[in-house]
């Protein structure tokens, strides 16, 4: 196995005609945390939904380029994009619990679809999918009330923990602390940590600290394009480009 | 300046902008409230007059049979001897094979046009959908007889018969007109109601959830059914009714096909005649005072029970669609 869990090549992304995404190289290393930072609107979620093929869904939406998944094009024309979603799992901006759905039932939906019947497996999936995404205290109690009655920040640990059920080698997040508290952040960022003896993680930010506190390497987008990408130590403390010097310090964005 | 302006200039200063030659601003308002409030009002009005004649017509049937007029099987213009069952069972079995027939076939082409097809030729689809919503009853009443009952007579019973024969309601010979084919007729008729009405139940769907299943790992159909079809399930049974509700009340077509005969009749290949094809058929040659009057009877019977559906269908989809909009 090589040391490369994702490698993306010239990528871009369109909405109809709008090019959201002008062209992006990078590189995953396996075990790792990866941050994405950049001004509001400049195609961080555009760019991460294209790496499980969720971009596709909207409509008009238009992507070229590659990204390899050990290897291989996940935009090849045999690729199947349920395939490749079983290996990249996703945590969106929004959250987005399904309705009429209990906690329980939204949590382990994905082994379910996958085909786990037993329930013993599924309450052991639940446990554990809510432990690491730090909700289990908070509904352990109500597991059968709906996910959608939980609060906004829940509803996201929620999400988290969903994904985190079905186990994917590869995990998105979109901006996963956003709608939390600094605890309830600090825990998620805590699992980040742990996720990455197992996962590799790419995740989408506006918290400065945190990309720096939790991320192995930073990348720094504007308007669609890689500005700067390297070792978040290097970013954080010696930007090469004036741009990321700019915005990490708060000057520009 | 001030000593300039006399008394008799003020009094006569018709141009200032705050007071109009003859009707103000605000009258103007005025009669246009009184004269639209009017018109909701008549149309109200107009509702409740209804009711209220229909009901002064079916009252000496109200007095000669009182409730037995529900469930007597007896349909006599002869005789004067009236019951209304047979109508209220031709129309019950009629628009519920309807209903078992249009709501799959209904649901399926929302979903094929909301979900698989591009956006353009998904409402090129739509629109012929509902086109034949226009079509006038006559035409399929017509179609159903020269087309659809040989076609039934000659390619389903048979079908029907080596299949489920054993049932009683696929027994006896058919004829190609009877219930079954005005059971066809009305699904067919209903089709675009229940369709449109999905239509807009799953657009209002938010697309998030969706997202969410696919990206669990689900393929394009769990994640439809997941994300679309289950929180929209109360909605889609407001279409349905609503199509019920068309079905009960659908009168020309029906009656061109359905055999018109005030009969129970166990098999779906004998004739029947529902509530509107009985009163279309014989309000014309009806010569007596107490047959018009059990008409009018079947008539009023009718308007409460497709009211009430309307009524219901309306409010299950509203709430729906709210629900959707919170979401
Ligand atoms: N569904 C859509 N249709 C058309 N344009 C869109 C759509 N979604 C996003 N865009 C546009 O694409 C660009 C990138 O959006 P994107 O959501 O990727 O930004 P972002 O970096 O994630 O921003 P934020 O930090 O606010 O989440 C924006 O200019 C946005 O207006
Ligand atoms: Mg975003």
């Amino acid at each position: 196995m090589s040391d490369v869990v994702l490698k993306v090549n010239d990528l871009k992304a369109w909405f109809d005609d709008f090019n959201a995404v002008k062209g992006i190289d990078l590189e995953y290393k396996r075990n790792t945390i990866n941050a994405i930072i950049g001004p509001s609107g400049c195609g961080k979620s555009t760019y991460i939904r294209c790496l499980n093929r969720i971009h596709e869904e909207v409509a008009g939406a238009k992507i070229s380029g590659e990204v390899l998944l050990e290897g291989k094009n996940i935009y090849a024309p045999d690729a199947d994009p349920v395939e490749v979603r079983k290996h990249i799992g996703m945590v969106f901006q929004k959250p987005n619990p399904f309705p009429a759905m209990s906690i329980f039932d939204n949590v382990v939906i994905g082994p379910r679809l996958w085909g786990e019947r037993n329930k013993k497996n599924l309450e052991e999936i639940a446990y554990k999918s809510l432990q690491k995404a730090a909700l289990w205290d908070e509904v352990k109690d109500k597991l059968h009330q709906e996910g959608t009655s939980l609060s906004g920040g829940q509803q996201q640990r929620l999400c988290l923990a969903r994904t985190l059920a079905t186990n994917p080698p590869i995990i998105l997040m979109d901006e996963p602390t956003s709608a939390l508290d600094p605890i309830a952040a600090a825990k998620v960022e805590d699992l980040m940590m742990e996720l990455k003896d197992e996962y590799t993680v790419i995740v989408v930010t506006h918290n400065m600290q945190q990309a720096a506190r939790v991320a192995d390497y930073t990348s720094f987008f504007v308007l669609g394009e890689l500005i700067e990408h390297g070792l978040s130590s290097d970013i954080f403390t010696n930007p090469k480009n004036q741009k990321t010097e700019d915005y990490i310090t708060g000057r520009f964005g | 300046m001030v000593e300039m302006v006399s008394k008799d200039n003020i009094e006569n200063n018709t141009s200032s902008p705050l007071k109009k030659r003859g009707i103000s601003y605000k009258q103007q308002d005025k009669i246009a409230f009184m004269i639209l409030r009017g018109f909701a009002l008549a149309i109200v009005l107009l509702l409740g007059l209804m009711i209220y004649q229909l009901f002064q017509a079916s009252a000496p049937a109200i007095k000669e049979f009182g409730f037995s007029f529900i469930y007597n099987d007896f349909w006599n213009p002869i005789e004067d001897e009236f019951g209304a069952l047979p109508f209220i069972y031709g129309t019950l079995v009629t628009s519920l094979i309807a209903i078992l027939i249009a709501a799959p076939v209904s649901i399926a082409i929302a979903l094929f046009i909301n979900e698989y097809l591009p956006k353009a030729l998904g409402n090129l689809l739509g629109l012929f959908v509902e086109l034949i919503s226009a079509i006038p009853s006559i035409i399929f009443g017509l179609w159903g007889l020269y087309y659809l009952a040989p076609w039934v007579k000659d390619s389903l019973t048979p079908i029907l018969k080596s299949t489920l024969g054993f049932l009683p309601l696929f027994s006896g010979p058919s004829f190609g007109i009877g219930i079954l084919t005005a059971s066809i007729i009305l699904s067919i008729m209903i089709i675009p109601t229940i369709t449109s009405v999905c239509r807009e139940v799953f657009k209002v769907v938010p697309s998030l959830q969706k997202e969410a299943a696919l990206a669990l790992g689900a393929t394009k159909f769990e994640a439809i059914k997941l994300a679309i079809l289950k929180p929209s399930f109360s909605g889609v049974m407001g279409a349905v009714v609503l199509g019920l509700g068309r079905a009960l009340g659908e009168t020309m077509a029906v009656a061109m096909v359905i055999g018109n005969s005030a009969e129970i009749s166990k098999s779906l290949f004998g004739a029947g005649a529902t509530m509107a094809s009985v009163m279309a058929n014989e309000y014309a040659e009806a010569d007596s005072e107490i047959h018009l009057s059990a008409l009018c009877l079947i008539g009023l019977l009718l308007f409460v029970v497709t009211f009430f559906v309307n009524f219901f269908a309306r409010s299950i989809t509203w709430k729906a669609k709210m629900r959707g909009k919170k979401v």
